[in-house]
């Protein structure tokens, strides 16, 4: 067992979010709450399943603490990421938070439904976005054991 | 002989045009419905990168950049902000429309005590006395009449004199049939002018800096009761208090 990160390693964060905006709100917000995370992004499906495989581009791809995964994506949607992450031994016990603007029931039950481990909306103010990735970094990157994964995988 | 058959083929006409004019408009009701979801959702998206930016400038640049600037920036952190609200409500109204229900028979005094835990903090604050009567059970979807009483309750802790609040809600039959439910309070109170405009979406009495809100509470109000086949109404004088009244079809069941 280890504390994500321990002893000045750093975090390493995958979002898959494939709007530049969203994707700079959240660097800037990890920013503020961890020096030590490492945001790395894929903006579509594949790119991201690329990474978490290292292939192509991302041969030398680490593996990921935490990914933050949006829905609605080009190429390969969030849903079908998160289907194909559950399914895999070796990244299925990588927690995986959906983060979305969307609060339709449908898409809350199914994300649960793929093992998500949690599902998260996009607050609209910039505050409750800042205290949203706090609480993240708080609760997935600090208080929460994992298994050492990462050096064995 | 001949006329009479005539006069039976003319009205089973009438009648079928007036069937497929009643899918018509369910139709287009169906979809305007629909619409207003997909919009409101859809638009959510880009408003929250205008509001999330014009924050960040704001908070990193004011006084940076000169008062014009600042006052620009201000401009239009408030307009994202009230935007994102008017959204919302929009949602909220569609999502009466949208969301299919079914009608239990429910308390409406549980429904009731709902509301006002959900009101807890507008009621602490305002330091209103809420009372009501004992409340019958009537067929109606929970959720929607929770919303109900919390708007209307709401309303009457909302927009008030100095003073203490005073609102009561009742329940008698009309005719021995029907149960009319009221919603009383000691507030500002309304001019006769505007008792059927307030019911309209996003229509609003005072000024922004005077009370806050969209507009959308009463008109959700009214959506809900007509989805349950009644109507609603109010009752006013200015500096009187104000008085809503409604009825739900089908709540002529036992009490």
């Amino acid at each position: 067992m280890k504390a994500v990160g321990g002893e000045g390693m750093p975090i390493e964060v995958l979002l898959v979010e494939d709007s530049p905006g969203d994707v700079r709100l959240t660097q800037e917000a990890f920013r503020d709450a961890n020096k030590s995370v490492h945001l790395h992004v894929a903006s579509d499906g594949v790119e991201a399943m690329a990474f978490l495989r290292h292939e192509g581009a991302h041969v030398h791809a680490p593996r990921p603490d935490l990914i933050l995964l949006d829905l609605n994506l080009p190429k390969m949607d969030g849903r079908e990421v998160l289907a194909k992450i559950k399914k895999d031994d070796s990244l299925k016990t990588i927690p995986t938070i959906i983060l979305t603007t969307s609060e339709a029931e449908a898409d809350i039950v199914k994300g649960y439904q793929l093992q998500a481990n949690c599902y998260l909306t996009k607050p609209g103010q910039l505050e409750a976005f800042e205290s949203l990735v706090k609480s993240i970094n708080d609760f997935w990157l600090t208080k929460v054991k994992l298994p050492r994964q990462r050096q064995s995988a | 002989m001949t006329a009479a058959i005539r006069d039976i083929t003319r009205r089973k006409e009438d009648e079928a045009h007036l069937l497929q004019k009643v899918e018509e408009l369910n139709r287009s009701n169906e979809e305007l419905g629909q619409f207003a979801y997909v919009a409101s959702h859809d638009l959510q998206e880009p408003l929250r990168m205008v509001a999330s930016y014009t924050q960040l400038l704001s908070r990193r640049y004011k006084g940076k950049l000169g008062s014009d600037a600042d006052e620009f920036i201000a401009f239009a952190v408030d307009g994202a902000s009230r935007m994102q609200r008017l959204i919302q409500d929009l949602l909220a109204y569609s999502r009466v429309g949208t969301k299919g229900m079914e009608l239990l028979d429910t308390s409406s005094e549980a429904a009731l005590q709902q509301a006002l835990i959900n009101l807890r903090g507008a009621i602490e604050e305002s330091g209103a006395l809420v009372t009501h009567d004992a409340l019958p059970t009537v067929p109606a979807d929970e959720m929607q009449l929770i919303q109900l009483f919390q708007n209307l309750v709401g309303n009457a802790i909302k927009y008030q004199n100095p003073g203490v609040p005073r609102v009561h809600i009742s329940a008698a039959k009309n005719g021995g049939k029907k149960w009319i439910f009221s919603v009383q309070d000691n507030g500002l109170g309304i001019d006769s002018q505007y008792f059927e405009r307030i019911f309209g979406v996003f229509q609003r009495l005072h000024k922004r800096e005077e009370f806050a809100g969209t507009g959308i509470g009463l008109a959700i109000c009214k959506k809900i009761v007509e989805r349950h086949g009644g109507s609603i109404s109010v009752e006013s004088q200015p500096g009187q208090g104000s008085t809503f009244r409604f009825a739900l079809a089908g709540s002529e069941r036992k009490s």
